[in-house]
């Protein structure tokens, strides 16, 4: 299954976001967002590459993307 | 700290508080070799050999001063006449030390500086959040200062906001930045609302700051952190110094928190909202969630009018920085949406979140305060309340004078 992620990129690779995207890419992700100053870059994987994109030098965390819901606008408490 | 009438018998502890020159007091050798010279003290402590900055109380026993060298500060174990008589006598560089003073005992302030709860209602001038916010009393409005509201977007033709600065831009694919949903401009009337709307009381706290409207939220109000982490970067490099995001989910990350420990660093202060997952009346806390739950996120839970904690207002939780930090006015808050309806009156810690969001505005104007500092600087202000700090932390935000 194909699943929306987000790279947080550590620390020590904030300012090398290019090779890393390099490296991202050729670990299976699709990359859609690279966020410079946040150092953070989202896309999508598949599942069974969850695990290779994880040991990618220069990755510091990778995540399921969260999805929010706010209540509906005639809610009570939102 | 003042010392008011009353207190003029402060009690002291016999020993004295050294206080040294800048040129002395950023070194730890120079400091101790100015006791060494000029009173002959040998047995010094510092406080900095100590891995949480404060000597043990064993280990500063014996020691015949106490050197606190990023304070520039040496609490030395002479009666202050005696000390302050050596100093003369070694003829020692005026500029080595600027005074000695004596030690005075110090007591926790008292609980009765806790202010007890009030009732607050609207009234024809201003709602009852922005009463109890000190927003009422308050000269400070933003001006200058940009801040960003990451929610569904903003109704651009509402008459509040039609002479405004306001930059939008959406997030979300296939929408423009109008909100079609009525959150977000609910969440913009009450942070940057104008200062006098053409009718019914006021609700808008930074009627001169900059607005930025990131839509990162779709029109059902549901969104991803793709469109949510894009506006955060946007907004940090439009050079906002606020982001309010009445937004979250139940769970951790640590995305949120990376990003929020690099916007403070950006000079970005993050507000969020900490969650409605709490039913109070039925014995339940809640959890504060994503991304409130970051550290260096700051999470607002919600007061009602009689400045209680909102049933629906999450608690904290043990992961770290799942505290509570702020408290904002939550319960039947009444502020613009979209046309034709014009205004709404909604609850939720959604709705407490710009009321911090907005106030942050003032402070940073006032102070010149950004990042850290201004969250300092809110932390400080708040109103202390008879609460716990795991449902309240610091207490209901209040403006600046």
């Amino acid at each position: 299954m194909r699943r929306d992620v987000t790279v947080t990129v550590a620390d020590s690779h904030a300012g090398r976001l290019d090779d890393l995207v390099g490296r991202l890419t050729r670990a299976g992700m699709e990359v859609t967002q690279v966020l410079s100053t946040l150092g953070v870059i989202t896309g999508s994987v598949d599942d069974a590459q969850l695990p290779a994109l994880a040991v990618v030098p220069g990755v510091g965390a990778v995540e399921p993307q969260t999805r929010v819901q706010l209540p509906p606008p005639d809610a009570d408490v939102q | 700290m003042s010392t008011g009438p009353g207190e003029q018998e402060a009690q002291t502890t016999g020993r004295s508080v050294v206080a040294f020159g800048d040129d002395v007091g950023g070194s730890r050798d120079l400091i101790g070799e100015t006791l060494r010279s000029i009173a002959g003290i040998a047995n010094v402590v510092l406080a900095s050999d100590h891995r949480a900055g404060a000597p043990e109380p064993d280990a500063a026993a014996g020691a015949e001063a106490i050197v606190f060298d990023t304070l520039g500060v040496a609490l030395v174990a002479r009666e202050p006449s005696a000390l302050a008589a050596s100093i003369s006598s070694a003829g020692a560089p005026g500029a080595a030390i600027v005074a000695v003073e004596p030690e005075r005992v110090m007591h926790a302030i008292a609980v009765e500086d806790t202010v007890a709860a009030a009732q607050f209602a609207d009234d024809d001038a201003f709602t009852w959040g922005l009463r109890a916010t000190a927003v009422d009393a308050s000269s400070a409005t933003g001006r200058a200062n940009r801040g960003a509201i990451l929610d569904t977007g903003l109704d651009f033709k509402h008459p509040d906001f039609a002479e405004r600065s306001v930059t939008a831009r959406s997030f979300v694919a296939e929408l423009s930045a109008r909100d079609g949903q009525g959150h977000g401009t609910h969440c913009t009337g009450t942070a940057c609302g104008s200062p006098a709307p053409p009718t019914g009381r006021r609700y808008g706290i930074a009627p001169e700051a900059e607005i930025f409207a990131g839509k990162g939220l779709d029109d059902t109000g549901a969104g991803t952190d793709e469109s949510i982490l894009a506006g955060i970067e946007w907004a940090i490099t439009n050079g906002c110094r606020i982001i309010s995001m009445s937004l979250g989910a139940d769970i951790v990350s640590t995305a949120y928190e990376t990003v929020g420990r690099r916007a403070l660093a950006a000079g970005t202060l993050i507000v969020a909202a900490a969650g409605n997952n709490a039913r109070r009346a039925s014995g339940e806390r809640g959890f504060v969630g994503v991304p409130a739950n970051s550290p260096s996120i700051m999470a607002v839970a919600a007061v009602d009018a009689d400045l209680r904690v909102a049933d629906f207002s999450a608690g904290d939780n043990p992961v770290e920085g799942g505290q509570i930090d702020l408290a904002g006015a939550g319960g039947d808050v009444h502020s613009s949406w979209p046309l034709p309806q014009r205004n709404n009156t909604i609850s939720g810690t959604s709705m407490a979140t710009p009321h911090v969001a907005g106030i942050a505005a003032p402070w940073s104007q006032r102070a010149d305060a950004r990042g850290q500092a201004l969250w300092d600087a809110l932390m400080q202000g708040a109103r202390s309340l008879d609460l716990p700090p795991a449902d309240i932390g610091a207490g209901p935000v209040q403006a600046p004078d």
